[in-house]
């Protein structure tokens, strides 16, 4: 109609009017043809656009020498206890003789010195500063970051949340700025620190500017269990002191810097399940004793829940061929099912990762990961042995075990690390990382690293526990 | 008496020039622009048209990619919307109740010492809380029953209560929540409150949670920060937003005054709050988040321990509130409306705020510094009912009226300090009330320890017809009530 009016006006020849015609297709076309390129490449830009999360660095804390908790002196606190009847402390002597640790784990202070029974709110205080304040100080330093430029803070510790949070404690200490971000993660276990790492990677994609954040993931190992409950007495054992601290960025500039960055993060949580959410739960025993009872179908719990994880994780982190060979074995087993044979063949996580950090959990979770997927002694040996030197530091053993790494140059450009840690819920949170330079700080390690790996894992009070293991010995 | 009128009038003409600058501009430009057009004729432009595309080919792409490049930019740098598509509020039982006899009775049978109970009681009569403020069960019992298990009951009755309400309110599945974030401050059990709700309702296994403990009074709206920014990063997503504080695990029986107060001044609450990215949500929501912004005072001194939790002389743990509070809560909201102001305030007020601040810096340092007029920027304010102090110190600099503060005044009144969910149970006073209109400002302010000061704005998106459920159905209609200064017990 409005081609009819322009004809009318101007009486343009038929010739003329098919030139016309086409040049406002060509024009229309043209114009679509270019938006649509635009708005491609907006996307991808804006795809892109400060989305990736760097870690600059980290640090793991190393307590002082004077914390120590050799096994001769892990039975003395266990003695201490008077409620123990005899197979008590036969089963807790046996569960640290097993427990894989060395004799240079660290424990808090006040269960050290003796006062377990009555631990004080400025003693859980003092735990979270000697950890927290020594690692973000070395932290800042190493990185040349000052605390006022930090714009997002994050702090998990499970079983600590005084009020005011520790968020606001290291705001106070390191006078951080009033626009701060932060966020006080608590209760969430030990896999809590990969939520933390989750956390930031969402309010950096969120946000879209460039930002700095600050991870800080430890445990409060003060709470000690007094009672004659067994499954408590358990994480009595097991956990050690420990914690460290995280730097993450968006910042594409601050990439020459970098040590890792985030390629993939998949959480799976399995609460829905009721033998899950209370196989590790806190609660009072028969006598009113608060503890943090372990159940039987803990193993289980964390089978199902890795098994769920891998699922989603396995097409992010292997290639195409490896994926298609599980394809295979899964139609085959299928197919197999009626004559009842099994297929038992594992997954080669290898064929998509080059190093793998688990969670120190203990020597039957890490035994369990290398029998499942075929590993080679060479790769649980980081876990092993950071359970060997520091025992299950809870959230953040995963970064104790990237540091052996670091610390024996396994590391190297585009070498690719899975994380994987296990929390009450229960959770399994799995994260894959590429190693952007080649990494070769000692970090945490630095004092010892040459002495691992260990060969001779026997604890060396089994000669005087080893009773412990025989069923038919009593003491009168 | 013309003076005010005249007056009146030249503040009402200010404003609406100012405010609607560039309405008024627009509205001028194109007048004139359709006069020049219509003047022209319609077929010389057409002709003209023509002959641009034919003879200047390069230029007409180029406008024509321009405008179409600040489109794209535009709407693709515009943030995901965020919707409040519901919320519920925990009614406490009947049988939960703690009047102010009982409250007093029972602080006389637990606590031995003469001067405490005398305190406690002053600080209930100037409390500004009523008759039918409740406490969890534990708390009823003398000496309270502050076990794990207690606690956690407490913590499944309000929480759980809430959650069901939201559930029936908006059909909400369980397969459809994708984000959780839980906060609690005093209470932290492991395994935590989110996967306690997870295991509750049997949320899915790739559901994002976070369990935020710690934060204070003020942490509701940290929550309703960090689903904000998960929602912009997951498209066509839910989230669950759980407030709540714990009352069973937190009673202090010591004797120190400065930690006797939270004893006297918090009572149970929990909120659920359903908030979604979805576009067709945004039919039914009641609410879109418009800002959120937070400041942190910790850096101070003072301001970190003004509400600090720690240990009296005999070794009994509570949180002590110290004097400078009122102070300390003026100087976080200073800092908080220094940002939010330039994000909501209209143009006429900054251009009067920007002014006196040049004046001073510039003519003469003695000027007086504007405060600007935020009753401009929002039709409705939920201020934490923190106690009845904060109130009125926040009535006075922001020069708010009695009907502004009403809703923080009855919550206090009729909940008590229910910590972070108090906002909610103002908003929900509000909206029972009937006077929540569609294009409403809403204004939430929390302080917490730390010192934090949270706001978050929300804008209106429906009128909201008062219902026969809630928190408030079956009592609204006696309130507003008069709140003396002092009740004498």
């Amino acid at each position: 109609m409005l081609l009819h009016a322009c004809t009318q006006s101007y009486k343009v020849p038929d010739s003329h009017l098919r030139i016309m015609d086409q040049l406002c297709l060509a024009y229309s076309t043209i114009i679509l043809l270019l938006s649509s390129l635009l708005y491609i490449l907006w996307r991808a830009f804006d795809y892109q656009r400060n989305r990736n999360c760097y870690l600059l660095d980290y640090v793991c804390y190393k307590p002082s020498d004077d914390r120590k908790l050799p096994t001769d002196l892990c039975s003395e606190i266990i003695l201490r206890n008077k409620r123990l009847s005899l197979p008590d402390y036969k089963f807790l002597l046996k569960v640290a003789v097993n427990s894989g640790f060395s004799e240079e784990t660290y424990g808090p202070r006040p269960i050290l010195e003796g006062r377990e029974e009555c631990v004080t709110l400025a003693e859980c205080f003092e735990e979270f500063d000697d950890c927290t304040f020594a690692t973000l100080d070395e932290l800042f330093c190493r990185t040349g970051v000052s605390p006022a430029a930090v714009d997002l803070l994050i702090v998990n510790i499970s079983l600590f949340a005084p009020c005011p949070s520790l968020t606001s404690r290291i705001i106070h200490r390191y006078k951080m700025r009033e626009d701060i971000k932060t966020f006080n993660l608590s209760g969430m276990g030990c896999s809590a620190s990969l939520i933390a790492v989750d956390l930031v990677k969402n309010v950096f994609m969120s946000g879209k500017k460039r930002m700095l954040a600050v991870v800080v993931s430890s445990e409060s190992m003060v709470h000690w269990y007094s009672g004659t409950d067994r499954s408590m007495m358990l994480s009595n054992c097991l956990f050690r002191s420990g914690g460290c601290s995280l730097m993450l960025t968006n910042d594409p500039s601050l990439k020459h810097r970098a040590k890792m960055k985030l390629k993939c993060l998949v959480r799976v949580h399995t609460g829905a399940d009721d033998s899950a959410y209370s196989c590790a739960i806190q609660k009072e025993d028969d006598d009113g004793r608060l503890g943090v009872h372990l159940s039987k179908g803990l193993s289980k719990a964390a089978v199902r829940a890795f098994s769920a994880n891998l699922r989603i994780l396995a097409p992010k982190v292997l290639p195409l061929r490896e994926l298609a060979i599980c394809a295979f074995r899964e139609l085959r087993q299928w197919g197999s099912r009626s004559t009842g044979k099994k297929a038992n063949a594992p997954v080669n996580l290898k064929s998509g990762i080059e190093h793998l950090c688990l969670h120190t959990g203990g020597t039957a979770v890490i035994h369990a990961v290398e029998k499942s997927f075929g590993l080679s002694k060479y790769d649980v040996e980081p876990a092993k042995m950071t359970l060997r030197r520091w025992g299950n530091t809870s959230a953040s053993s995963v970064w104790y075990v990237l540091s052996y790494m670091e610390a024996k140059k396994r590391l190297k450009k585009k070498d690719r690390v899975l994380m994987i840690n296990f929390g009450t819920g229960f959770k399994c949170n799995s994260c894959l990382w590429e190693v952007l330079r080649d990494m070769k700080d000692g970090g945490a390690w630095e004092h010892c690293i040459d002495y691992y790996p260990q060969q001779n894992l026997v604890n060396p009070f089994m000669e005087k526990f080893g009773w412990i293991n025989d069923d038919n010995v009593t003491i009168p | 008496m013309a003076v005010p009128v005249f007056q009146g009038a030249v503040k009402f003409a200010y404003r609406f020039l100012v405010n609607n600058l560039v309405t008024l501009f627009l509205a001028t430009a194109m007048t004139a622009i359709a006069w020049t057009l219509h003047r022209l004729g319609q077929d010389n432009i057409v002709d003209y048209s023509w002959w641009l595309l034919q003879q200047k080919p390069v230029e007409s792409l180029g406008v024509a990619f321009f405008v179409s490049l600040v489109a794209t930019v535009y709407f693709m740098s515009r943030p995901r919307p965020v919707y409040l598509v519901d919320y519920a509020c925990f009614k406490p039982p009947a049988t939960c109740r703690v009047p102010s006899a009982t409250f007093i009775e029972h602080t006389k049978l637990i606590n031995k010492d003469e001067k405490s109970v005398q305190f406690q009681t002053r600080i209930l009569e100037r409390s500004g809380l009523g008759e039918e403020t409740c406490l969890p069960p534990a708390n009823h019992f003398i000496p309270p029953n502050a076990t794990m298990e207690a606690s956690r009951a407490e913590a499944q009755l309000v929480i759980f209560s809430a959650i069901d309400d939201l559930m029936k309110k908006t059909g909400l599945k369980h397969k459809d929540i994708d984000i959780l974030v839980v906060n609690c401050s005093l209470f932290s059990p492991t395994p935590s409150l989110s996967a306690m709700i997870i295991n509750k309702y049997k949320l899915r296994s790739n559901i994002r949670s976070f369990n935020l403990s710690g934060m204070g009074c003020s942490a509701g709206l940290i929550s309703i920060d960090l689903a904000r920014d998960l929602l912009q990063v997951h498209p066509r997503a839910n989230a669950l937003v759980v407030s709540t504080e714990i009352i069973t695990p937190n009673f202090y029986n010591g004797n120190q005054r400065s930690m006797l107060l939270p004893n006297c001044l918090f009572r149970m609450g929990a909120a659920a709050i359903l908030l979604s990215n979805r576009r067709r949500e945004a039919r039914r929501a009641k609410y879109r988040l418009t800002h959120v912004v937070r400041t942190h005072k910790g850096a101070d001194d003072r301001a970190y321990r003004c509400v600090y939790e720690e240990e009296d002389g005999e070794g009994h743990s509570g949180i002590s509130l110290s004097k400078d509070l009122m102070t300390i809560a003026g100087e976080a909201l200073k800092s908080n409306i220094t940002t939010l102001g330039p994000l909501v305030l209209p143009m006429s007020e900054q251009l009067l705020f920007v002014l006196a601040l040049a004046g001073r810096k510039l003519v003469n340092p003695k000027w007086k510094s504007y405060l600007p007029d935020f009753k401009q920027a929002f039709e409705h304010f939920c201020i934490h009912a923190g106690g009845r102090a904060v109130i009125d110190e926040l009535q006075k600099n922001l020069s708010l009226t009695a009907e502004h503060v009403e809703a923080s005044r009855m919550t206090l009144h009729r909940f008590g300090n229910t910590s972070s969910s108090s906002l909610w149970y103002e908003l929900n006073y509000i909206e029972s009330k009937g006077r929540m209109r569609r294009g409403d400002r809403v204004w939430q302010i929390g302080f917490g320890s730390g010192f934090k000061c949270n706001s978050a704005v929300w804008k209106c998106l429906r009128t909201i017809k008062p219902t026969v459920d809630g928190p408030w159905a079956d009592c609204i209609d006696r309130y507003p009530v008069q709140i003396p200064e002092v009740v004498r017990l």
